[in-house]
């Protein structure tokens, strides 16, 4: 023991202490590989000692030793080289390719390590490199494109902004989606960040991860790889792994410094001809801009009118000569600025390693005062207690806040005050007056100034995390081992919520209070037993036992109606109310793994979890979870082995079970506090009338629930050509999920508007492949390509009987859906009226209501399937180019297929605001028909469809003429169907959704040793979304109204997106 | 070392061994951790009735039916985004679903579990059962004269695994109200009583209130029914409104407060799409009414103005306090809606008293929305002047306003004659509302087929 604990002593002082050696010689020399080019990083070890170094981007080392000594050359991929130091002090030397360099370790289910080389199923890996040098706050968009078969949606450029991910499309209707997220071997809470179709937009858990401190991400797709996790395996898994001093042999001090501007990329363009007020004549406070042209007014000048300083608008020549112009509304927006810095110290010998960084992150939005901060610490240490047992910790704090302004469908939604803003108003011109009424445009009704929001509204957000674990390794024989490994994600999110008195949304202030403590406990027990049972026959068993359990409870307050302006506190109000939730939950599993290999050849894999979970009825809470993967390794058959042109070659097949259990409290009805709305206002709650109020729980329980069932399989091939410089990799899959859980809409007449069911199927299937080439490899210069390519369909198959959609999100209409037979998330809405070859009907009835010549709404029949955001494929390339020091990756990122609901230019038509709506100068012949002579030629249209009208039984009736009715697009169009107010369906909103963007590009710069203390730096430029090519007319169509939800697909004035500029330093001490 | 290394091992041995054991799986899954703490599996009637009741006054008269056909019946102007839709005369099914459901979902199933609570042996409580009763029967009244065919005899029973229920005929919903109120009035006379009343925002528990609250919805049934069953029906109504209600105390109201607020001063905090309309101005203007300044505000020119139907005049007068103060009640059941019956019924069969009655009834009103007396204008616009059966509708009418009666009346009677919207998308005001989209999504083998043209069965 004493031994032991000298040997942390001796750890922990190496922290300190730079240890000295005296007696010896510089030793230099340079590392190639064996085509002769200089290898950079390759580790040099003097054996027996804590004395290391690396080699630099030219290949070149030099280390202190002594004759004798033995020096240790070590670089993954390659096969280690020792050289006993002679007289000379030059070693140079030339590394061979290891044969097991193919073996890439990657870290699978429960943290089991295992050979990519044997996988039965597809794996992708994404180092520290692609994720360092990304300007984002969660680590989830620096994934964006990095691998196939996963999907990532930022939802907008806000800091701090949610993120959604889904790997292989969706297994479950209105559940969670999103994959298992794990750290160092422990399931952290992730997720969240959704919101409803205003608020605020709030982050996702997983931006608490320093993107500096992860080491690799491990991307899990199938079941096969995720079975281990049992009844958190349907979603896939993203297994990251920090950076530890394991092996590092010297102390490494890495610093990273970046800064970086935010601005705002595309915007929907706004009209700049017409005034405020309808039917042509400017109006104060009007909601809309049908006004005067804004050439033919001036200001009167008159200040006693006090929504503008200028005065109110008047004819020209009857004012004071000061002209009318139309303000630019995206001068609200700001430069965001980020920047982020982090340190990280690291060492690493036989004895132990550890891994301690402390980083800084500030970021402010293009909004302005919309902030994001985070801090985090991380220590892992390990600690070799003897050769056979080793002891680990690591810790992670982080706190992150964030000050978040409304957005949406809100009346204090930035956008949403923005966009409709009447072309003449200036919100810059003061928000407040002295009273502390508000100055808008809509003098003082409608919507709030943007100016007002940012300044008088605000969300703060404040997290804090710790997330820490301990393993334990034990090595009884060289056979037999258990690890075991627990740990706690444990954090407190609190926010505070706060509207001015006089903002529209709530007039007489609103504060709200919230507290929620989340915790999760895991723990992992696993005995490892592997052995060489013959020359060719490995095998490697686990079997293990995992204890895992969740609590969560939030307490919330909140006060409308504040007595004292701009104090904050729950009790300055006449009544406030108070609620609480609680959701706990526990699950327990048994499982195994056995892996056999024969030959190298030929790779089996079977594994097996029984689970337990509490959220389950007590007489139905077990289930069983298999799954098999085979890898057939076919270059390793005798005839095509050592082949030069196809190097490695590898067919892989596996099949699972896994599933997803009910959330808490789903199998009995309860009665819940009550309260009342009506879809338009916030409603009303309880205390009332100084009563307590209950009603029973409008969805029903079931007694009777089953686990959730997702059979899925997979093959694939992995061939790689030419020494690897190519490679190939295709996997098919089909998920099929079943018996899916949710709370089933019912007619609410039944007394109830919803039952939680095992009632739904679900199928994805698609392809995934993945490319990687090196063309062209010099001494100088080097081309590295990577390409992905993903196309799947997520079809409904079944719904509860009785119900053939459910609601996911979104407004009366549109909608997102999920409907049998249909794509996931579909959007339904109105539509026009068409005749049955789906041509739009144009009105050729002059006796009915409708106008002549243009569309109708069919209201009649409800709401019908009009486009789904899902891109038909996604397809990414990532090339590398290397010449000497200067290297430049840049990643494109294509998305074909999907359409998006632009309600934001929809309602802007109903406002005359929207830039289409500028060319609505018209003129009319005595008998009220449209002058053809003096209307100008853009502004006579013709609206695409087919002569028609409606019957007195509502039916359609066209012979199918197609239409050549010119008419023009006028405010009457634009407040009629021309807009979502005016009545138009919301598939005239849907748009293409498709994009290519230059989403990343990085031209980085290393520096040979700087000085006797620098060993590398780095110097790089990275942007991202410098160039978006979109069909859709409204902000970047990666957005979402409603954040990390599984209603996708909804843009209703959300927060445009950003292109980011970020420049940064590296430094390794 | 070795000797050391397996001492660690036994130890550890011993620790994790201990660790699985008293963590068995009995101890760990726990089903007990399945029950929600903050949700209690049982509540007395008493914290349900107030839920009910606030339901009742913000959805059932509150913004959502009450802003649509005040629309239509030109009391209200839409003049922006949705509100203009409806003033053209476009409702949609989905526009229907909030209602539909807090109706089904809030009001009648927690009024359902009272009567069944109520009913339970060895505590039964028969005026809790009453007020149960009188709420359910409020309820199903509003919801049949917007919606005919309603779910009645299979409703409510999701937690029996009936998720679809049948649709009962209008005819047969009138008759569950009247025998739903006949029994509420027998149970309220119960003195064998176990749980009081309590709970109540609407009478503190004063169970003469209720008797009298439900006389009076029994009358505005009958009386909606003259069209059915002729001068039974006013008979009828006539007999009701004897046990009905004395003044505008008795008045069946659901108050709002400073914390929740009167449902339309939330639409227009929130929304602001909707204006006095042109119609009831102008005829409040013309007399000079005193309910003016309370039924609207100053326009932005300091006058009263009402915007036309479909004219979207935005500068027109905002509702007034009476209807949009923020604690201003909402109105299930006036004192003078039951006077504007009597005189009705009075009239229409030839009984003498129906002058006095619609007297009563104008004073009743002017009374509760100015908190005076007025009498002198009483005197000079409304005594004496002869009663016909279009003063007493349009009096109703203008009494009715942020209620659903005056629609149930102009679809009864024709009063008052209202013109075609500007921009109307459908030649005729709506006569009835659509079904919710939720019935046509999960009920479809149930719901009606039904346009908002058709005319329900009292109205044929």
């Amino acid at each position: 023991m004493k031994t032991n604990l000298n040997g942390i002593l001796t750890l922990f002082l190496a922290l300190v202490v730079q240890l000295a050696f005296a007696q010896q010689r510089t030793i230099s020399g340079t590392v190639t590989d064996q085509d002769g080019l200089p290898l950079p990083g390759v580790n040099i070890l003097v054996k027996g000692t804590a004395l290391g170094t690396q080699t630099d981007f030219d290949g070149n080392y030099s280390i202190l030793g002594s004759t004798g000594q033995v020096l240790l050359f070590t670089y993954i991929g390659q096969k280690n080289v020792t050289r006993t130091i002679g007289t000379s002090n030059i070693i140079d030397i030339q590394m061979t390719e290891d044969a097991q360099a193919l073996e890439e370790v990657v870290v699978t289910a429960v943290g089991i390590t295992r050979s990519e080389k044997g996988l039965g199923y597809n794996v992708q890996t994404v180092d520290a490199e692609a994720i360092s040098t990304k300007p984002n706050a969660d680590v989830v968009n620096s994934l964006s494109g990095a691998t196939s078969g996963v999907q990532i949606v930022n939802s907008s450029g806000e800091a701090g902004a949610s993120t959604f991910i889904t790997i292989r499309g969706s297994a479950s209707i209105t559940g969670n989606n999103q994959p298992l997220f794990v750290v160092n071997g422990l399931p952290i809470a992730s997720g969240g960040g959704s919101s409803g179709t205003g608020g605020v937009n709030t982050s996702s858990r997983s931006i608490d991860i320093n993107p500096d401190d992860i080491a690799s991400v491990s991307v899990l797709k199938g079941g096969a790889a995720t079975a281990l996790y049992g009844v958190r395996a349907a979603n896939g898994a993203i297994i990251i792994t920090t950076k530890s001093g394991k092996n590092l042999n010297a102390k490494k001090i890495e610093v990273h410094s970046s800064m970086g501007i935010d601005v705002i990329s595309q915007v929907p363009g706004r009209q700049k001809k017409y005034s405020q007020g309808s039917g042509g004549t400017w109006s104060g406070g009007n909601a809309a801009s049908w006004g005067a042209p804004i050439a033919e007014l001036e200001y009167d000048g008159d200040s006693s009118y006090k929504w503008d300083p200028n005065g109110r608008l008047v004819p020209k020549g009857t004012g004071n000569g000061m002209p009318a112009k139309a303000y630019d509304v995206y001068d609200f927006f700001q430069h965001g600025t980020v920047s982020n810095n982090s340190v990280s110290i690291s060492n690493g010998n036989e004895q132990g390693d550890y891994f301690f960084s402390l980083s800084n992150r500030d970021q402010e939005g293009i909004v302005p005062n919309n902030k994001y901060g985070r801090t985090t610490v991380r220590l892992n240490a390990n600690t070799n207690i003897s050769d056979n047992i080793k002891f680990g910790a690591d810790m992670a704090y982080t706190n992150s806040r964030a000050v978040q302004i409304q957005k949406g469908s809100n009346v204090s939604g930035i956008m949403l005050g923005l966009l409709r803003t009447a072309t003449t108003f200036d919100n810059s011109a003061g928000y407040e007056f002295a009273d502390g009424s508000q100055r808008n445009y809509r003098n003082g009704g409608g919507y709030d100034n943007p100016y007002w929001i940012a300044n008088n509204i605000r969300f703060d957000e404040d997290v804090n995390r710790f997330t820490g674990g301990i393993n334990l390794n034990v090595k009884f024989t060289d056979h037999l081992s258990l690890t075991y490994n627990t740990g706690i994600d444990w954090y407190n999110r609190r926010y505070v919520d706060q509207f001015k008195i006089n903002s529209r949304g709530n007039p007489r202030g609103y504060l709200g209070e919230y507290m929620n403590f989340n915790s999760v406990f895991n723990s992992d027990l696993l005995l490892n037993y592997r052995n060489d049972i013959t020359d060719n026959l490995d095998i490697s068993l686990t079997i293990g036992n995992n204890y895992y359990s969740t609590n969560s409870k939030f307490l919330f307050g909140d006060a409308t109606g504040l007595e004292i302006p701009d104090f904050y506190q729950l009790n300055n109000t006449s009544a406030n109310t108070t609620s609480t939730g609680t959701s706990r939950s526990r699950t327990m599993a048994i499982f195994a793994d056995l892996q056999l290999s024969y030959d190298d050849m030929i790779y089996l894999g079977l594994t097996g979890r029984n689970d337990w979970a509490t959220t389950m009825p007590e007489n139905n809470n077990s289930a069983f979870y298999p799954s098999a993967s085979l890898g057939f390794v076919f270059t390793e058959i005798d005839g095509l082995k050592n082949n030069s042109i196809l190097s490695f070659g590898k067919l892989r097949a596996s099949a699972a079970t896994t599933a997803n259990i009910a959330p808490a409290y789903q199998t009995t009805n309860n009665f819940v506090s009550a309260g009342t709305a009506d879809g338009w206002t916030d409603g009303v709650e309880f205390p009332y009338a100084g009563q307590t109020g209950f009603a029973v729980s409008s969805g029903l329980g079931n007694p009777d629930l089953k686990h959730e069932t997702q059979d899925s399989w997979e093959v694939g091939a992995d061939l790689r050509f030419l020494n690897s410089r190519l490679g190939v990799d295709f996997t098919y899959f089909n998920n099929n999920n079943t018996d899916l859980l949710m709370d089933v809409p019912i007619a609410a007449s039944s007394g109830f508007t919803s039952v939680f069911l095992n009632a739904a199927s679900m199928e994805s299937k698609g392809i995934e492949i993945s490319l990687n080439a090196t063309p062209i490899k010099t001494k100088d210069f080097q081309w590295d390509f990577v390409a992905n390519y993903t196309e799947f369909s997520n079809i409904v198959t079944k719904l509860a009987d009785g119900v053939d959609n459910i609601f996911l999100g979104g407004f009366t209409t549109p909608q997102v859906r999920a409907v049998v037979g249909e794509e996931y998330r579909s959007i339904f809405g109105e539509d026009w009226y068409r005749d049955e070859n789906g041509n739009v009907i144009i009105n050729d009835d002059p006796t009915d209501n409708f106008r002549d010549g243009y569309p109708m709404t069919n209201t009649s029949q409800g709401l019908v399937p009009i486009g789904n955001f899902n891109p038909d494929w996604t397809a990414n390339m990532t090339n590398t180019l290397t010449y000497k020091n200067l290297s430049l990756s840049f990643l494109i990122d294509v998305k074909s297929g999907g359409v998006m609901y632009n309600g934001t230019a929809f309602a802007m038509n109903f406002f005359g605001v929207h830039e289409r709506t500028e060319n609505r100068e018209v003129y009319y012949t005595a008998d009220g028909s449209i002058d053809f002579d003096r209307t100008p030629k853009e502004n006579i249209v013709v609206m695409d469809g087919v002569y028609g009208h409606i019957d007195s039984d509502g039916n359609v009736v066209s012979n199918g003429t197609k239409n050549v009715t010119p008419v023009v697009q006028d405010q009457a169009w634009f407040q009629g169907n021309g807009s979502n107010f005016g009545g138009g369906p919301s598939s005239a909103a849907m748009e293409p959704a498709d994009w290519v963007r230059l989403r990343d590009l990085t031209v980085a710069y290393n520096f040979k040793k700087l000085s006797p203390l620098i060993k590398d730096a780095q110097i790089y430029f990275s942007g991202r979304n410098l160039w978006i090519d979109t069909p859709y007319t409204g902000i970047d169509p990666e957005t979402n109204l409603g954040g990390a939800t599984n209603a996708q697909g909804m843009d209703y004035f959300n927060s445009p997106g950003t292109r980011s500029y970020t420049m940064g330093l590296k430094f390794t001490f | 070392m070795k000797k050391t290394n397996n001492n660690i091992f036994k130890n550890l041995m011993a620790v994790i061994g201990i660790l699985l054991v008293s963590v068995s799986c009995n101890n760990w899954i726990d089903h007990d951790l399945n029950i929600d703490p903050d949700s209690p599996a049982d509540v007395p009637m008493s914290l349900l009735l107030p839920a009910i009741q606030q339901s009742m006054g913000y959805n059932l008269v509150g913004n959502n039916t009450v802003r649509t056909n005040n629309i239509w019946m030109q009391h209200f102007d839409g003049t922006d985004r949705q509100s203009y839709t409806e003033t053209r005369y476009q409702l949609t099914p989905a526009d229907v679903n909030n209602v539909w459901s807090s109706i089904y979902t809030e009001m009648m199933m927690n009024s359902t579990i009272i009567i069944n609570k109520a009913r339970i042996e060895g505590a039964a409580s028969p005026n809790f059962e009453g007020v149960g009763q009188v709420l359910l029967a409020t309820s199903l009244g509003i919801t049949t004269d917007l919606f005919g065919s309603i779910p009645y005899t299979e409703a409510f029973k999701g937690s029996e695994n009936v998720l679809s229920p049948s649709y009962d005929s209008q005819e047969s919903i009138y008759n569950t109200i009247f025998s739903l109120l006949d029994k509420a009035l027998a149970n309220l006379d119960n003195s064998a009583n176990t749980i009081a009343v309590e709970g109540d925002v609407i009478y503190d528990g004063d169970l003469n209130k209720w008797k009298k609250a439900a006389n009076s919805i029994k009358a505005r049934h009958h009386l909606q029914l003259s069209g059915v069953n002729g001068n039974a029906a006013y008979t009828a109504a006539l007999a009701a409104v004897s046990g009905g209600f004395t003044s505008n105390a008795d008045d069946m109201l659901v108050p709002f407060e400073d914390k929740n607020r009167n449902p339309i001063y939330q639409f227009m905090e929130e929304r602001t799409d909707i204006r006095m309309g042109a119609t009831l101005i102008d005829m409040l203007a013309a007399n000079d009414d005193p309910r003016l300044p309370f039924y609207a505000e100053e326009d932005s020119d300091g006058n009263f103005s009402g915007s036309t139907p479909g004219g979207q005049n935005d500068g027109a007068s905002k509702p007034g306090s009476d209807i949009a103060a923020f604690d201003a009640s909402t109105k299930l059941m006036t004192y003078s809606e039951l006077k504007f019956i009597e005189a009705e019924a009075r009239l229409a069969l030839g009984q003498p008293g129906a002058q006095e009655a619609y007297e009563a009834a104008v004073a009743a009103s002017v009374l509760r929305v100015t908190g005076a007396a007025n009498q002198a204008w009483l005197d000079a616009n409304i005594n004496g002047i002869p009663v016909t059966l279009e003063n007493i509708i349009t009096q109703k009418y203008i009494d009715g306003v942020a209620t659903n009666q005056p629609y149930a009346d102009w679809r009864r009677t024709g009063f008052p004659a209202l013109n075609i919207a500007e921009g109307a998308v459908i030649p005729n005001i709506p006569t009835r509302f659509p079904y919710a989209q939720s019935e046509l999504d999960y009920n479809s083998e149930n719901v009606p087929s039904v346009s908002i043209s058709d005319k329900l069965w009292w109205d044929q």
